[in-house]
Formats: structure tokens, C-alpha cells, sequence
């Protein structure tokens, strides 16, 4: 225990020269946990060696002393609140700022308040009997019973009782933490039972709110949104109100560094969906925008593709059965598991141009031979020139991108803590990384706050004004693609291929298509590509998407050899 | 180290995001991560957070616009790269914090709006954002303080860095330390220089002398010490001793110096053996010293400059030994290509071998001299083109060169003369 350092402990002892009590000699020395000790009889007394950071700077004035000093008290001040109070609050702000962006004030009143509150009542965190409560509110300390029904507020009735010093959180042990009951939540049985909230359920609540509220956002597009800032994430709990201080384990619920995928959050919502035992949600028509008709002509739009395909993605659609309505609603019988608007509609799009362009290298561009100029009234739609047009923008376009995903910060202002020990190097590291950023900031040309622009649900901007992406093709004909045969429209492609259909096991392969991409035709893989980029997801998931709804068109018709009559359609 | 465990932290159960994983079919990662690699810093890993992949993406972007030389670009990516240093994995934390340093420093190298306090801020937060590489951030700061001329604040930064202690010491934490002293001294040094150079000639009492006597005081102390120490030290040691010479201290001077030249333990320097030699020639010493230092020097040397003055000394004294010694030491000068029309070495040669031939049996040792060098010197010297052109050039060399062929080469029929050259 004591170790003899030499010169270095004289130098830092050299300052007290007070004999020691019991020897009266003044040789002093330092124990390893910096006390000084009387060398001659090794008596230890209470003085102990600040460190000190030697970080005199001149000029900055900034000495930053880490007692060692353990007998301090964790500054409170602060009300004890439960971590689902905490969600609920983050829950309620991603609300909001979607209502702020357009969404209807009745998903949140009349949809999401009561999903929320069916969920804490599954999950028996709130409104129900037999509530979890930790081992502390066992103690009978406080009352912060909900289940009169009201709303738990943020700031709610738990204020008034003090909290017992003796409690284990106080003292920056492993169970510290700044809600009451972060250690109860995290024990194995909670986590193994999968009801527990995170970020990435609140998202996925949502998700569900807005399916139920039949709004226009899909998964994507919430997903966007979470990406662009619009709506509260990565740094949600800096939006909790003062008194809900964070730290502790709560670092493990609310600190996120990722940005949940289309896929996860699915699976997330999918889940939930599940555990909820909803009923019936309500029935998703035509006229909703939700449904592929619909969702199916803005993406056409967004991808700058002729108006009129859209007939031929609706015959599609009946085709693969799923225009009706009872094959889009959610409903617990008939149609149990959640549905993918929006790689639905992508995937429809592309079966349909597969159909009308064969997509095989080579009738394409026969085609786009054939058609003539895309200027003018009366235009044909040329693929050759969509391409180009295309393939230049979605450069552009997945450029930017990379760039805003570099140049998003993920650092919190007030990081929550996870160890006691920790908060003085991290506050430290983040002085030193602010100021840094300010000095290159200064060394910028561009002024800040560039990112003024609305969000917008499209990707891409067609037409003539200043900073389009390019000309719009939107009111190009298909007269060459398609034509008269028997006076029904039919195209002019007869041939169609696709891949291996039979569904396969999804527990055991869920990627097919770095397989078999090198043997897929290029424009088939490139036009993948293009929506999958337009949803941001992987293609390999839009491409199980595409052989799912192949596989609902041609179920029945692998036997029909005669396919060009089915697919006509009249005038 | 003692800042490990500063640096390491563990990771406990923080959830993740699996998407990833269901893709690559496998499902390694547990809920707790507890030792985690060292991963490469430009590649993407697995299970890579959406934080490690702006970092990630934006170290790309940056590169990109250092490669290309966009400088104004490159600082505007730093600016959104500054919240690397807030990662909470610590172990890859050092490489980070020495990559924003160094790239920092090369931006405002050439960012057309930098200034001084640019540099300042960056090196000072750098230095005290880790202890490993402390020393190293206080030396560059330093130099580039120097370079600038701010000698006084250069000092002040290295004085910090001196009585800087952290943990144990270890060798390369020594060694710079030593460093710093090192230049510490320097720059005293250069303080009282400036100094003394201010100083009016004939106005011996200054009112600034107890400062002077400082400086001059810490230098050499330092300076003492660290010459101490095997090295290569050559601005030092002349800054020493120009002190020292001022001082009127010969006896420590030539010490140091001849400690500098002939200690075994220091790396073999023939820039020793020239300050010797000049140092002793400003003051007067003999003959027989000069000659001496000279000796090692053409032995590690022999192509140097002061063989010019060393064959000169050799060529007053007169014995036989010294002038068969002289010619050996032409020779060996023109042996390289570098003298090859140097008019000085050849009149020596010439000289020498003059003074040689009153002696006896001069001619054995000539054949014993160009007995190795027989073969090529002639192809050396002694061509038609070379004829051709020191007629060219240089006469009189011609001349000499020519007088000594019957000399250095009497067997060879040579095509060397000045007839030649008019063909």
C-alpha cells in the first residue's frame, strides 16, 4: 500500500511541513490513493493530494480540478419519475413535430394517446392492477399511482417526498441512475420479455398510429424524417423537461447512435402490432393515400416516369389481388401481419415495367430505338433518355446525400452520463470538441444554417424551373410501347422473365440477391437500385418485395402460356 | 500504460440495431461487447452505429478535398469531424485524437485564412485532450512557434512541456523530454544572442545584464547536460560554444569539443572534427594540433574541404613524411569526381610531388601509391575528351595535368596533352 516514489512525492508533499502527530518527524510520503503518510512511522493522516489536471494554459484560464474527494453527495434537485413518464414525453414531441409538418391533430388526441396507453397497459407498466414497480417503491417511499386514468404528466405527483439517502443511487454505484426505476426495467426477465420501451418503439408506435389515421407517411418517409432532424431521435431526451434528470443507466435507453432501418423497424411495429392484439384497422381504399393506386402515382412522379404507366400499375395490382381493400386493411383474421406501402408500390411499379419493357437488356432498348424524340406535344416516352436523365440526377442526388450523412452531428449537448466516473473526461472531450469546431467553423466560407429548405416528400424536383433536376416526362406517351391489337391496348413486349419463385424459408435465407446479381440483367439491377434509393432501403429487400408480388401475379398462371391477352387493358 | 484505464471503457448492454446482421445471416454480436477490436478507421465494420458511419463517411469527404487541394472545403467537413473526439469507444479514441491533429495542423498550413491563433487553439486543446502524445504536440508547437518567431513564446511552451510529469516514465516519454531541454536551451541561447547583438560595442555595463546572466545561465547549464549525452548535436554545440568563447572559458570549450569528437560512445561525426578544427585555428593552436585534427578528419573524410588546407600544412613543414603524406592526401581528393577540375588540387599534387621528387626513392613510392588506383584513374582524368575540354575551360590546368602524367602513370601511353586536345 505504500510504495515509495521518491522525488515525485516530495515534490507534491513538499508544500506541508506540519509534523506528524504521533513521530513529530515532517517526512511526509503519498499512499496510492494520493493520502499523505508519515514516513517514519507510516501513520496516515486525513490530508489528501488534490490532483490536479496540469492544464495551466495562458491565456485560457481554464484549471479543471478532479477531487478525489468520493464523500460528495450527487446533486439532486431533481423529481423521480419513471422511465415510461420519459418515453412518454419524447413519444409526444415526435407527435407534435409530425403535426407541425401537416399530419392531422387527431392521430395524436385520438390514435396514438390511446395506443399508448393500451401499450402500458399490456406491458403492465401503467393503467392496470397488478403494476411492476421496483424494489424501491416497494419501500412505500412514494405514491405515483396512474391508474385513475388521467395522463401521466411529466412533472407528475411524485414531487413532495424526499428521496431516501440511503438508497443504493445516490452514491454512483452500478444501480445509479437519474429514473426510479432504469435498474428494475433492465433486469434479464424484462429485456428477455421484449415488451420494453426504447426509441425504437416509440417510432414504431407511431408507425402504427399513422397506418390506423390512414395518413399519407409511410415508413420511408417517417424514417426520412427521423434522419433529416424533423422529427425528434437521436438526441430526443434533451427535449425532456429540467426536472427529469437523466444519467446512469438511463444512458442505455436513451442514448441512441443509430438510426433504426426500414427493416428493423418493421419488425419493431410488426411486434407491436402483435403484442397490442388490435382490432381491425380501418379499411384502406382506393381513395386512401396509403394504397398502391395512389402511392403508386407519386412514386411514378418521383421517378419521373410517364403519367399513363399508371393504369398499367393499377391492372398489375388487380392482378397480384391486392387492389382490394380487404387485402390492404390490417385486419387480425384475414390479413394479420403489417403491411409494406411503400415497397409495395415500388415493387408493383417495377413488375409493371418489367412487363411493358422486359427489363432483359436488350428489349428496352429495341424499344427506345423505335420511339421517336421526347420534345414537344405528342412526345413518346423514350427509356434511353429517362436513363440518362436518371442516372445523372441519382448521382447527384445519392452525392448529397452521403454529404449530409457525413456532416450529421450525433453528439448530444448535455451527454447522459452511464458512469459516475466518467462525466469529467466526457465533459472535457466535449469542450475540447466544440471549441475545435468553432475554430474551423471560423475558417469556413459558408455562412451556417444553409438547410433552410421545407422537407418534401420527393426526391427529385422535374421541370423547368431553377434547380430542377431536369425536364419533366410526365406527359410523355407510351405509343411505343404499347399498342392496339384486337382493340385492346396491349404492349408491345411478349416476353417476360423472373426468377425462381418459390418462397423459400425466411428464417433461413433472407438475401438472394447478391447471389444471383450477376446474373440478373443490368437494367433490371439498375432500376432496383433507383427505388430502393428513392426509399432508402436496401435493394435486396425491395427485391423480396418484387418476387413476392411476382409471385401473387403468376401464381395462378404458370400454366398460361398465352400471357400478352391478360395483361391488356381497355381504352 | 497508466492512462489505459482511463482510456479503455467497456461497453456495457446497450441495445442495437440488427439490421445488419439479418442481412449477413449471422447473429454474433451479444448483448455485451467486452473486448472490443481495433478496427480500422476508414472501413466499415459490421455492426457500425449511424454515428461511426458520418464519422466514417465525413474522414472520406475530407481526404477527397485534401487530395484535391480543396482547402476551404476540407474545413468545412473538420467542422462536422470535430465530434469524433466525443466517441465512447475509447480504444480507437488515440488514433482519432493524433488523425485531428495532424490533418488540423495540415489544413491550416495551407487554408488561405488561417492565423496564429488558429494554430494556437488547435495545439493547445490537442495537447491536453490525451497524455500520449503531450510531448510530441509541445514539440511541433514549439517549432512551428520558431518558425514564426515568436522565440519568447516558443520558450515559455517548452518550459510548461519541461516540468510536465504524467505516470511512469517511459523510454520514448525520456527521450523527448530530453528533446525538449534540448531546444529549451537553444532558444535561451538565441534569447541572449539577440541580446548581446543589441548590445552597443564599446558599452560594457548593461542594464539588462542580470537578464543576459540568466539566459545565459539556464542555457549552459542545459546545454551541458544534454551534450552529455551521445548524439548528434551540431547547432547545440556551436551554440555552446560561442557561448563559452564569449565567457573567455577555453579550457570547458575545447573539452567539449574534443569530448564531441573523440568519445567512442558518441555516433562518428566528421562536423566534430571541423568545429574542432575551427575552434582551434581561431585560437592559435600549433601546428602539430591542427594537423592532427585533420588526420582523423581525412580519414573519415577524405573528399572534404579542409583537405585543401590540411595538404597546405603538411606541404610547410617540409619532412619527407609530410610531403609523401601530402601526396597521398591529393590523391585521395582526386579521387572524386567532385575535384576533378579544381585547379588548387592539382598545383598541390603538383607540389608535392615536386617537393617529393628531391628525396630518394620517390618513384617506388608513386608506383606504390597509383599501384590500386592505375587501372581507372586514367579514365578518370586522362581521356581526349577531357583534353578537349579543360583546354576548353581551363588552360593551365591542362598544363598541369599534363606535367604530371610522366609522374602518375609513366607506363601508359596516354592520350593527354595539349597537342591532343587541338586535333
Amino acid at each position: 500500500m505504500f510504495t515509495d516514489r521518491g522525488r515525485m512525492d516530495e515534490e507534491e508533499t513538499a508544500g506541508y511541513a506540519q509534523p506528524c502527530a504521533q513521530c513529530a518527524a515532517v517526512d511526509w510520503g503519498l499512499t496510492e490513493e494520493g493520502r499523505f503518510f508519515c514516513r517514519s512511522c507510516h501513520n496516515v493522516i486525513e490530508r489528501t493530494k488534490e490532483v490536479v489536471d496540469l492544464s495551466f494554459i495562458q491565456g485560457a484560464n481554464r484549471i479543471s480540478t478532479l477531487s478525489r474527494d468520493s464523500r460528495k453527495k450527487t446533486t439532486g434537485g431533481g423529481h423521480m419519475w419513471m422511465v415510461c413518464e420519459g418515453f412518454q414525453v419524447i413519444l409526444m414531441n415526435q407527435a407534435d413535430a409530425l403535426i407541425r409538418l401537416g399530419v392531422h391533430p387527431h392521430f395524436k388526441d385520438g390514435v396514438l394517446r390511446q395506443l399508448w396507453r393500451l401499450y402500458l397497459q399490456k406491458s403492465r407498466q401503467a393503467y392496470c392492477v397488478n403494476r411492476i414497480r421496483s424494489a424501491k417503491f416497494r419501500l412505500g417511499a412514494t405514491d405515483s399511482d396512474s391508474d385513475s386514468g388521467a395522463e401521466t404528466s411529466a412533472a407528475s405527483g411524485t414531487d413532495g417526498e424526499s428521496y431516501p439517502p440511503s438508497s443504493p443511487s445516490s452514491k454512483g454505484g452500478s444501480d445509479w441512475s437519474g429514473s426510479v426505476d432504469s435498474l428494475c426495467y433492465l433486469t434479464p426477465r424484462q429485456r428477455r420479455s421484449r415488451s420494453l420501451l426504447s426509441l425504437k418503439k416509440t417510432l414504431a408506435l407511431i408507425h402504427l398510429a399513422l397506418v390506423w389515421s390512414r395518413e399519407a407517411l409511410t415508413l420511408s418517409d417517417l424514417l426520412w424524417l427521423v434522419n433529416c432532424g424533423c422529427v425528434p431521435y437521436v438526441n430526443a431526451h434533451e427535449q425532456l423537461p429540467e426536472q427529469m434528470k437523466l444519467y446512469g443507466k438511463d444512458a442505455l435507453l436513451f442514448n441512441v447512435e443509430t438510426v433504426p432501418s426500414h427493416r428493423s423497424l418493421h419488425k419493431e411495429a410488426q411486434d407491436l402490432l402483435r403484442f397490442l392484439q388490435l382490432p381491425a384497422f380501418p379499411p384502406i381504399s382506393q381513395q386512401t393515400l396509403m394504397h398502391p393506386a395512389p402511392l403508386s402515382l407519386r412514386y411514378l412522379i418521383d421517378a419521373n416516369l410517364p403519367g399513363e404507366l399508371h393504369r398499367w400499375v393499377c391492372r398489375v395490382t388487380e392482378l397480384a389481388g391486392l387492389f382490394q381493400e380487404s387485402s390492404q386493411t390490417i385486419h387480425p383474421e384475414r390479413q394479420p401481419s403489417l403491411l409494406r406501402y411503400d415497397l409495395q408500390a415500388a415493387a408493383l411499379i417495377i413488375v409493371t415495367m418489367k412487363l411493358l419493357f422486359g427489363l432483359d437488356d436488350h428489349s428496352e432498348w429495341e424499344l427506345s430505338n423505335n420511339a421517336g424524340c421526347t420534345d414537344g406535344e405528342g412526345a413518346q416516352f423514350n427509356l434511353r433518355s429517362w436513363y440518362k436523365l436518371m442516372q445523372a440526377a441519382q448521382i447527384r442526388a445519392r452525392h448529397r446525400r452521403e454529404q449530409d450523412t457525413a456532416r450529421r452531428q450525433w453528439t448530444a449537448k448535455t451527454p447522459v452520463v452511464s458512469r459516475k466516473k466518467d462525466k469529467s473526461w466526457i465533459m472535457k472531450k466535449k469542450r475540447v470538441a466544440e471549441q475545435l469546431q468553432l475554430c474551423f467553423e471560423k475558417l469556413s466560407s459558408q455562412p451556417e444554417g444553409l438547410k433552410e429548405a421545407p422537407p418534401s416528400s420527393f426526391r427529385f424536383c422535374w421541370g423547368e424551373q431553377k434547380g430542377a433536376d431536369g425536364p419533366s416526362l410526365h406527359h410523355t406517351g407510351l405509343d411505343g410501347v404499347v399498342g392496339l391489337k384486337n382493340g385492346i391496348l396491349t404492349p408491345h413486349n411478349q416476353s417476360y422473365w423472373h426468377s425462381s419463385l418459390r418462397p423459400c424459408n425466411p428464417g433461413r435465407c433472407q438475401n438472394h440477391l447478391s447471389d444471383l446479381e450477376k446474373t440478373l440483367p443490368s437494367s433490371f439491377v439498375w432500376l432496383l437500385g433507383l427505388f430502393s434509393f428513392l426509399l432508402d432501403v436496401k435493394p435486396s429487400y425491395l427485391y423480396e418485395e418484387v418476387l413476392s408480388v411476382e409471385r401473387r401475379v403468376f401464381a395462378d398462371r404458370r400454366q398460361d402460356g398465352n400471357q400478352d391477352q391478360n395483361f391488356g387493358s381497355d381504352l | 500504460m497508466d492512462d489505459l484505464e482511463n482510456d479503455l471503457n467497456l461497453r456495457e448492454g446497450l441495445e442495437r440495431d440488427d439490421d445488419d446482421s439479418s442481412d449477413n445471416g449471422s447473429r454474433k454480436e451479444g448483448s455485451s461487447f467486452k473486448l472490443p477490436q481495433v478496427q480500422s478507421i476508414c472501413q466499415k465494420t459490421l455492426h457500425e452505429t449511424g454515428f461511426h458511419q458520418s464519422v466514417r463517411l465525413c474522414l472520406e469527404f475530407i481526404r477527397e478535398a485534401m487530395l484535391h487541394h480543396r482547402w476551404l472545403e476540407a474545413a468545412e467537413y473538420m467542422a462536422s469531424y470535430a465530434q469524433v473526439l466525443e466517441d465512447k469507444v475509447n480504444l480507437t479514441a488515440q488514433q482519432y485524437k493524433e488523425l485531428f491533429w495532424r490533418i488540423s495542423t495540415e489544413i491550416l498550413h495551407h487554408h488561405p485564412k488561417s492565423t496564429m491563433d488558429d494554430y494556437n487553439v488547435i495545439y493547445e486543446r490537442m495537447k491536453h485532450s490525451g497524455f500520449k502524445h503531450y510531448l510530441k504536440i509541445c514539440l511541433e508547437h514549439s517549432f512551428h512557434l520558431m518558425l514564426h518567431g515568436q522565440i519568447e513564446t516558443a520558450k515559455q511552451k517548452l518550459s510548461e512541456a519541461e516540468s510536465w510529469r504524467h505516470g511512469k516514465e517511459t523510454a520514448s516519454q525520456y527521450q523527448r523530454t530530453k528533446l525538449i531541454q534540448a531546444y529549451r536551451s537553444l532558444l535561451d541561447y538565441i534569447i541572449w544572442f539577440e541580446k548581446k547583438s543589441r548590445l552597443p560595442v564599446n558599452d560594457s555595463f548593461e542594464s539588462d545584464s542580470q537578464g543576459m546572466e540568466n539566459y545565459y545561465r539556464q542555457a549552459s547549464i542545459n546545454l551541458k547536460e544534454i551534450l552529455k549525452n551521445p548524439g548528434v548535436w551540431d547547432p547545440f554545440i556551436l551554440s555552446y560554444v560561442t557561448m563559452l568563447e564569449f565567457k573567455e572559458d577555453q579550457e570547458q570549450a575545447l573539452e567539449v569539443l574534443n569530448r564531441y569528437a573523440y568519445d567512442d560512445s558518441f555516433p562518428p561525426n566528421p562536423n566534430a572534427h571541423v568545429f574542432l578544427y575551427q575552434y582551434l585555428k581561431r585560437h592559435d593552436a600549433s601546428q602539430k594540433k591542427l594537423k592532427k585534427v585533420l588526420k582523423t578528419l581525412h580519414f573519415l573524410v577524405p573528399s572534404h574541404e579542409l583537405m585543401l588546407e590540411y595538404s597546405s600544412l603538411l606541404l610547410q613543414s617540409g619532412t619527407k613524411k609530410d610531403d609523401q603524406k601530402a601526396v597521398e592526401v591529393a590523391l585521395d581528393m582526386l579521387d572524386f569526381t567532385c575535384w576533378r577540375s579544381n585547379l588548387d588540387v592539382w598545383k598541390c599534387l603538383q607540389k608535392s610531388v615536386q617537393n617529393l621528387q628531391t628525396e630518394e626513392d620517390w618513384k617506388s613510392f608513386i608506383d606504390e601509391k597509383m599501384a590500386a588506383r592505375k587501372d581507372w584513374w586514367p579514365g578518370l582524368h586522362y581521356t581526349k575528351f577531357h583534353a578537349v575540354k579543360d583546354a576548353d575551360e581551363n588552360p593551365e590546368l591542362l598544363k598541369v595535368k599534363a606535367s604530371l602524367i610522366s609522374v602518375l602513370c609513366p607506363d601508359r601511353i596516354l592520350k593527354y596533352s595539349v597537342e591532343s586536345s587541338q586535333e
